[in-house]
């Protein structure tokens, strides 16, 4: 990955809570009702296509694992709303043949508020 | 649900642990719900050819199962403000994931439990930590 890509912002990307996908991931991991906390990584997902197919970042995405997770709710999501999706390279350090990104998305409702504020660190391992 | 009051928890008490054998159909409906298709998650001659020594479940996977055992003992979902998790060590395909915690802060005015988390596996006879520092800001009523 390219180091020079920190900082970049990317277009805003909107993400219905779909009621039979949160259905879906309440039956998996046997949640009570409403919209299980980590179904924000489904958002998340969504928005990280942009990152994975940015020219001038230029991650490998076969090659990165999870490095780290944090969500901050200021709401729980609920079902059937679309939310936007405001993504930016918060970090990107690169040791060696090892890349550490940190994006940070933030999650807006309709309204314009703030829902959820989601930081993952994800590491691209060398060519073996 | 087992909705903690406030009144009723100190610091120190533990979370129920929550287990898990995690199985190649789960991961591959995991990948459905959450649009993560990494072919590490599905294909073993990927996962290989990577390093890995067969296919591994997504990261978010394991925090999803941690999470549900933060929502059991917090009695639901909307109870939970913050919840982090760093992943250390990958998950194998048939592998148990356990997840467990402990009550570390408790705040009074704000009626909030800080929980630290973890989740392990057994391998080989060793003591892996898929999670090893995971935490959770749980509203309690």
């Amino acid at each position: 990955m390219n180091p020079a890509a920190e900082g970049t912002v990317y277009p805003r990307v909107t993400f219905p809570i779909e009621p039979a996908r949160v259905a879906a991931f309440r039956r998996l991991f046997g949640q009570p009702g409403g919209v299980p906390p980590t179904f924000v990584s489904a958002a998340e997902f969504t928005a990280l296509a942009q990152v994975i197919d940015d020219p001038q970042l230029k991650l490998d995405f076969s090659r990165v694992v999870h490095g780290s997770q944090e969500y901050r709710y200021e709401r729980p999501l609920r079902e059937g709303e679309t939310i936007a999706i405001h993504t930016r390279l918060e970090s990107i350090k690169v040791l060696g043949a090892t890349g550490f990104l940190t994006i940070v998305m933030e999650m807006l409702d309709e309204g314009g508020q703030l829902v959820v504020t989601a930081r993952s660190t994800m590491i691209e391992r060398g060519a073996s | 649900m087992n909705a903690e009051p406030f009144a009723s928890v100190a610091v120190g008490d533990p979370i129920p642990e929550l287990r898990r054998v995690v199985t190649l159909e789960d991961v591959r409906a995991y990948a459905d719900a959450s649009g993560d298709h990494n072919p590490l998650h599905q294909d073993d001659g990927f996962a290989r050819s990577v390093g890995f020594p067969g296919i591994i479940a997504h990261g978010m996977f394991t925090m999803a199962h941690m999470t549900a055992a933060v929502v059991a003992w917090a009695g639901a979902g909307d109870r939970v403000v913050q919840i982090s998790a760093g992943f250390r060590a990958p998950v194998f395909m048939g592998e148990e994931i356990v997840a467990g915690g402990r009550v570390r802060a408790l705040d009074r005015h704000a009626r909030t439990a800080t929980l630290e988390l973890w989740v392990t596996v057994e391998r080989d006879g060793r003591t892996e930590w898929p999670v090893k520092k995971g935490e959770a800001l749980v509203r309690l009523v």
